[in-house]
C-alpha cells in the first residue's frame, strides 16, 4: 500500500479504504492493525508519503506535504472517532458506568439550626461563651431583675403567655409560671452564678403571645449577648456587632444604633445594618430604605447590676437581643415565617446536611 | 403620635422638610412609622413613641426633641401679651361657684380646676383641621379645646356640666366597693375601692384619669362648664384602665406618667382659647389644690463616667446645649454637672439617665466602632450545646431531617402523651389559640404533624427529628424525637427498597446512645399511642443497677395516625429519647485508644432452635455468661439469622449465631475454640431447651 503515490485521488481513496477496513475489521486488535498500516511510524502509508516529501523534487515537494497532511488530518480523525466509540462498547462489556449511583441518605439541618451554630461560632471566636438558660421561667428572673416592676406594660396579659399551674425549676420551691418572653432571663441566672468580666451567648427559644402569620410567630429563636467588665462602652458593643455583621453578612456592612427604649438598657438602641444587596441605595430587602434592623442593644440598666449584686459603679456592660429567624429570613430570602415551622421537606432539602 | 408639622413650627423655626424632621426623630428614638403628606406642603409624622418618653405624646414633647436636634431656641406657651402660644393668666384661689376636696392625696397629689361660662360656639375650621390631621374628631367647643391642649401639650383634661355636679362640688376619693358609674362610652361598670373617682357629693362622675361619666358630660347646650386639670398616680390609673378593660388617650398618658406641675398652665391655655374662639370665658380664680409641690430633682453627671458608658468625648458645652434646650437646668460642678429634669421628664431619674440623652442628641453615628479588650479567657460552654451538636449529627448521617416544631400543641394532640398525676401536660393560662394551648409533654406530637404535612405533599420516606424541649409538672427536659416513615432508601434500579421498621429506629436509637456513652436496654412497653407489641422503653444499663428511663420508641397506632392526619396504611414508627437523663447516665470512658489485638481470631457460627417467645436479649446473656467459663475468650456475639417456617416446628425459631473467640496472649487452637463452642451449647441446652440444627 506504501506504493500508491500521492495524489488528490489517491487521498480520498486511502480515506475511504481506511473507513472500510476499520469497519470491517471484528476486534480491537484487528483494528490496531488495520490502524497501523495508515498510521504506523515506520510502515504505515502517511509515514512513508512523508518520507517522500524529502526525496522529492523540488518543484513537487509542496504538493506532496499538503496531500501527505490531509491524508494524515483525515486518517487520524476518524481514528480518534472509532477510540471513543470504542470506550463507549468497552464500557459496556463492564457495567454502565453512567447508571445513577446508590447514594447514602443524608438528613439535612434545619436553616435555624444553621444560623444558630453560625452565630454561636463567630461569637465564640469573639470570646463568648455559649450557655442556655429555661425556656419556662419565673417572672422576678423574666422582668423584675431586669428593671421591668409589676406595672411594666411589657408583663401585660397580651405579651406574655403564662401558666395554668407553676412547673418546678431547679428545686421544688423555684416556681417557673410563664414561658420566657426574652432570653434576657438568662443574663440574670448567669450572673447570679458568675462574678464578672464575663462574656456570653444565649441563644434559645422565646414565647410571645402573638399569632402565627407571615410575619409573626408565637414562638421563636433568639440570641442573646452580654459582656461585662471594667470600661466597656457603646463603642465597644457598636465594634463587636460590627464583626458579627461583617462575618454573617458581608465584609463592607456598616452597623447604625438608632436610640431607643428597653427598660434593661441604657443607652438603648436599635441595631441596623446597611444593606448589602443594594449597598445602600434601597431595594426590596431593606424596604427601599437601605438599611435592616436585625434586633435591640444596649448598655446594661445599673438597676439590672444591682439586682444580681454586682458592684454598678465599678462594672459597665452590653446586651443585645437578635432573632434568629430574622438572621434566617435575611440569609436565605424566605418570604414567609412559617416555612421554618411546616418542615417541609421540599424547604429543608435545600439547606445542607 | 400624629405629629402635624405645621403645629410644630408654632413651638421651634426649623426650615427642614417634614422629611428631614422625620429622619431627624427617626435617629433620636422616635421611630417614624410614616409620613403622610397634606395639600398646602404642611404633613404629619406618624411617630411611634417610647414607653418611657409619654412627655412626647404631644406637640411641645416633640418639639423640645427638634429644638435640640437642629440647635433652635423653643418657643413655649406664655402670658405675656402677643405670645406666640398664648396663656391666660388667671389669679389662683378658692372660687364660691365649685369646691373642690382631696380625699386621697396619694392617688391623687394635685387637682386644679376652673369655671368658664360657655357660648356654644362652634370650633373655627383651624382647630377643627388640626384635630383631625391629629386623628382627633372634633365633637364641640368645649370638648374640642379640651383635645387641643392634649395634643399640644400632652396633658388631659375634662369638662363637666357645672350645673349637673350635685352640690357644685369635686370630690376626688376611692370608690365604695360595688358604686358603679355610666361611662362616657355609655357603659355601665362597677367599680372597687382601688379606684379614684371624681364624684360630686351624690356620686362618681368619672373615673380618675380613665373617662368621664356620662351624667354630667357637656353638650352644645351646657352653660357652665367645669374644667379639670390634675395629675394622677401612673399605676393607679394603670390598674384602674387594667380593670375596667378601658383604654383612652387620658390613661394611656397618666399611667406612663404626667407633669405634676403643668395642670396650671394647662388650665390657663384653656382659658385662652376659650377667648380665641369665643367659646366662652373663664370666670373666677383657679382651684389648685396642691398639698405637696413636687421639685425637680437634682442628679449629677460626671464627666469621666459619660465618655466611659459611650466610649467617645463628647464635649462640655455640647453636654450642656443638649441638656439644657431639652428643659434640664444645668450647672457645672467639678467633675461633671448637676442637672435639674423638669417634672415632664418622667424618665429622667439617675446619672444614666442624662448620659443617655446626652449620647441620643450627641449622635450614636458620631461613636467610633471599637473592639472590647479580652481580660479574661472564655468561660466554658454549656455542655448542652455540643452534646445537641452531637446528637444532630448522628440523626442527619443516619439520614433524617431536622424539624422544628413547637412549644406548645392542642390540648388534644397531647392527651396520648400525658401520663397520670405531674406528669399531666401543663396548659396555659392565656392561650391566644386553641392549637397552642398545651405545653407540649413530648417531641413526638409536633413530629407527627409535620410527617402528616409532608405526606399530604407527596412525600413518600419522611425522616425527621427534632432536639427541644418538653414540659411536665416535674420541669423542663431537652429531648430528641424521631419519626420514620416510608423506605430505607430512595428508589434505585438496582433493587426495590425496603419499609422502614422498628429495628431502623431502634438502630438510630443505639447509636445515639453509643455516642452519648449509655448502654441502651429495650423492654416490651405499654404506651397509649403505640401498637402493642411494638413499642419499647428504653432503659440504661448502669453500674450500680439503677435504671433510669430514657426514652421510648415503637410504632404509632393506626388510630392516631389517622387522628392527626395520617394515610391509614402509612407504618409511622417514633421513638424519644430524654437527652438530660441520658447525659446523666452516660458512662465515662477513657479517651485512650485499645491496642489492636495480636493474635488472629477464631470464628464459630451455631445455629439453635428455641422457643420463638425467649427473647434475644435472654440468649445472648446466656451465651455471654457460659462463653466466660469457656477455655477461648469470647470477643463478639453476633446475630446473623432468624427463621421461622418449614422444618422448624410451630411455636419455634432457628437463631443462628456468630461468635467470635481471640485471646489477648496466645493464638488459638481449634480444639480451644470447639471446647468454647461446646461448653455454650451445654448451656443453652440447659437453660432454654435449644436443640442444635
Amino acid at each position: 500500500m506504501t506504493d500508491i503515490l500521492p495524489s488528490s485521488d489517491s487521498v480520498r481513496q486511502l480515506v475511504a479504504q481506511f473507513d472500510a477496513e476499520l469497519a470491517q475489521a471484528k476486534s480491537t486488535r484487528d483494528r490496531q492493525t488495520v490502524r497501523d498500516r495508515f498510521l504506523g511510524r515506520k510502515s504505515g502509508v502517511v509515514a512513508a508519503w512523508m518520507q517522500m516529501i524529502a526525496t522529492a523534487p523540488p518543484d513537487q515537494k509542496k504538493q506532496i506535504g499538503r496531500w501527505a497532511n490531509e491524508l494524515k488530518k483525515a486518517i487520524e480523525e476518524i481514528w480518534l472517532g472509532y477510540q471513543q466509540a470504542e470506550a463507549v462498547v468497552v464500557g459496556l462489556q463492564g457495567i454502565d458506568v453512567t447508571l445513577p449511583g446508590r447514594a447514602p441518605r443524608l438528613g439535612h439541618r434545619h436553616p435555624l439550626t444553621l444560623v444558630r451554630d453560625r452565630l454561636e461560632e463567630i461569637f465564640t471566636r469573639m470570646g463568648f461563651a455559649v450557655v442556655e438558660g429555661p425556656e419556662v421561667e419565673d417572672e422576678w428572673h423574666c422582668f423584675d431583675a431586669l428593671n421591668m416592676p409589676a406595672e411594666h406594660p411589657a408583663r401585660d396579659m397580651q405579651d406574655t403567655l403564662y401558666l395554668a399551674s407553676p412547673i418546678p425549676g431547679d428545686s421544688p420551691a423555684d416556681h417557673r409560671t410563664l414561658l420566657r418572653t426574652h432570653t434576657s432571663s438568662m443574663q440574670i441566672r448567669y450572673m447570679q452564678a458568675h462574678a464578672p468580666p464575663i462574656r456570653i451567648v444565649v441563644p434559645g427559644r422565646v414565647y410571645r403571645r402573638d399569632d402565627l402569620d407571615l410575619t409573626h410567630s408565637p414562638a421563636f429563636g433568639q440570641i442573646e449577648g452580654l459582656a461585662v467588665g471594667e470600661g466597656l462602652s457603646l463603642a465597644d458593643l457598636k465594634g463587636t456587632l460590627l464583626a458579627f455583621a461583617r462575618q454573617m453578612f458581608s465584609p463592607t456592612v456598616r452597623v447604625r444604633f438608632r436610640p431607643s427604649f428597653f427598660p434593661y438598657t441604657e443607652p438603648s438602641a436599635e441595631i441596623d445594618l446597611s444593606c448589602w444587596q443594594c449597598e445602600g441605595a434601597g431595594c426590596a430587602m431593606c424596604k427601599k430604605t437601605g438599611w435592616i434592623e436585625i434586633g435591640g442593644c444596649g448598655m446594661v440598666h445599673p438597676a439590672v447590676f444591682e439586682a444580681v449584686g454586682y458592684d454598678a459603679e465599678r462594672n459597665t456592660g452590653f446586651a443585645w437581643g437578635i432573632g434568629i429567624e430574622r438572621i434566617a429570613i435575611l440569609r436565605y430570602q424566605v418570604e414567609d415565617i412559617r416555612l421554618f415551622y411546616e418542615n417541609d421537606l421540599r424547604f429543608l432539602e435545600q439547606f445542607p446536611y | 403620635m400624629r405629629l402635624l408639622v405645621s403645629w410644630l413650627r408654632d413651638f421651634v423655626e426649623v426650615t427642614a422638610s417634614a422629611e428631614e424632621i422625620a429622619g431627624g426623630l427617626d435617629l433620636r428614638g422616635f421611630e417614624v412609622a410614616a409620613i403622610e403628606p397634606l395639600g398646602d406642603g404642611d404633613a404629619v409624622i406618624d411617630v411611634e413613641v417610647t414607653a418611657n418618653r409619654p412627655d412626647c405624646l404631644s406637640v411641645v414633647g416633640l418639639a423640645r426633641e427638634v429644638a435640640t436636634l437642629y440647635d433652635r431656641p423653643i418657643t413655649l406657651p406664655s402670658s405675656e401679651d402677643g405670645a406666640k402660644i398664648q396663656l391666660k393668666p388667671i389669679t389662683t384661689g378658692m372660687s364660691d361657684r365649685l369646691s373642690v376636696t382631696i380625699a386621697d392625696d396619694e392617688l391623687c397629689p394635685r387637682y386644679a380646676a376652673a369655671v368658664a361660662e360657655a357660648t356654644g360656639v362652634k370650633s373655627p375650621a383651624w382647630m377643627t383641621a388640626r384635630l383631625q390631621a391629629a386623628g382627633v374628631r372634633p365633637i364641640s367647643a368645649i370638648v374640642d379645646i379640651t383635645n387641643y391642649v392634649l395634643l399640644e401639650l400632652g396633658h388631659p383634661t375634662h369638662a363637666f356640666d357645672l350645673e349637673k355636679l350635685a352640690g357644685a362640688e369635686i370630690r376626688v376619693r376611692r370608690a365604695s366597693p360595688g358604686e358603679a358609674i355610666t361611662t362616657l362610652d355609655g357603659i355601665n361598670r362597677t367599680l372597687d375601692a382601688d379606684m379614684l373617682v371624681i364624684a360630686d357629693r351624690d356620686r362618681p362622675q368619672a373615673v380618675a384619669g380613665v373617662m368621664g361619666g356620662a351624667r354630667a358630660e357637656v353638650s352644645p347646650t351646657t352653660r357652665i362648664v367645669a374644667f379639670e386639670s390634675a395629675y394622677f398616680k401612673p399605676a393607679s390609673v394603670r390598674r384602674t384602665s387594667k380593670r375596667l378593660g378601658l383604654k383612652t388617650e387620658a390613661s394611656s398618658r397618666f399611667e406612663r406618667g404626667a407633669d405634676c406641675n403643668v395642670p396650671a398652665i394647662a388650665l390657663q391655655r384653656i382659658g385662652a382659647l376659650m377667648d380665641r374662639i369665643g367659646a366662652g370665658r373663664i370666670v373666677g380664680p383657679l382651684i389648685d389644690v396642691y398639698p405637696r409641690r413636687r421639685e425637680p430633682a437634682r442628679i449629677h453627671m460626671r464627666r469621666v463616667r459619660l465618655a466611659t458608658l459611650l466610649g467617645a468625648t463628647v464635649p462640655d458645652r455640647e453636654v450642656e446645649r443638649i441638656l439644657r434646650t431639652l428643659g434640664l437646668a444645668v450647672d457645672a460642678a467639678a467633675d461633671g454637672w448637676d442637672a435639674s429634669p423638669p417634672t415632664f421628664r418622667v424618665d429622667l431619674l439617675r446619672e444614666v439617665d442624662l448620659i443617655e440623652e446626652v449620647g441620643r442628641h450627641f449622635g450614636f453615628d458620631k461613636l467610633p466602632a471599637t473592639f472590647p479588650v479580652v481580660t479574661a479567657p472564655a468561660a466554658a460552654p454549656d455542655p448542652r450545646i455540643s452534646r445537641d451538636q452531637l446528637v444532630r449529627r448522628v440523626m442527619t448521617a443516619a439520614g433524617l431531617s431536622e424539624a422544628v416544631t413547637f412549644g406548645f400543641i392542642e390540648a388534644h394532640a397531647a392527651e396520648p402523651f400525658a401520663a397520670a398525676g405531674s406528669d399531666r401536660p401543663i396548659g396555659i393560662a392565656n392561650p391566644l389559640s386553641a392549637k397552642f394551648d398545651t405545653l407540649r409533654p413530648s417531641l413526638i406530637p409536633g413530629l407527627l404533624d409535620a410527617v402528616a404535612h409532608n405526606r399530604r405533599h407527596g412525600a413518600d420516606d419522611v425522616g425527621l427529628f427534632e432536639v427541644g424541649t418538653r414540659f411536665s409538672g416535674h420541669g423542663e427536659t431537652r429531648a430528641v424525637g424521631v419519626a420514620w416513615t416510608g423506605s430505607t432508601a430512595a428508589v434505585h434500579w438496582s433493587d426495590s427498597p425496603r419499609a422502614i421498621d422498628f429495628f431502623d429506629v431502634k438502630g438510630i436509637v443505639e447509636r445515639v446512645c453509643g455516642a452519648l456513652g449509655v448502654m441502651p436496654r429495650f423492654e416490651p412497653c405499654h404506651e397509649a399511642f403505640l401498637v402493642p407489641g411494638q413499642a419499647a422503653r428504653i432503659v440504661a444499663a448502669s453500674a450500680n443497677g439503677s435504671a433510669p428511663i430514657l426514652g421510648v420508641m415503637g410504632r404509632i397506632t393506626a388510630d392516631l395516625a389517622d387522628a392527626r392526619g395520617l394515610p391509614q396504611q402509612d407504618q409511622l414508627f417514633v421513638a424519644e429519647l430524654n437527652l438530660d437523663a441520658m447525659w446523666r447516665a452516660r458512662i465515662e470512658t477513657t479517651e485512650a485508644v485499645r491496642p489492636l489485638p495480636r493474635h488472629p481470631f477464631v470464628v464459630r457460627d451455631l445455629s439453635i432452635v428455641v422457643a420463638d417467645t425467649l427473647p434475644a436479649e435472654i440468649i445472648r446473656g446466656t451465651i455471654q455468661a457460659a462463653g466466660e467459663k469457656a477455655p477461648a475468650p469470647l470477643a463478639g456475639i453476633t446475630f446473623f439469622d432468624r427463621y421461622h417456617g418449614k422444618g422448624i416446628p410451630d411455636g419455634a425459631v432457628s437463631v443462628s449465631v456468630r461468635m467470635t473467640f481471640q485471646a489477648a496472649d496466645r493464638t488459638l487452637t481449634d480444639a480451644e475454640a470447639q471446647a468454647s463452642v461446646d461448653t455454650i451449647l451445654a448451656s443453652l441446652v440447659r437453660e432454654h431447651a435449644a436443640v442444635q440444627r
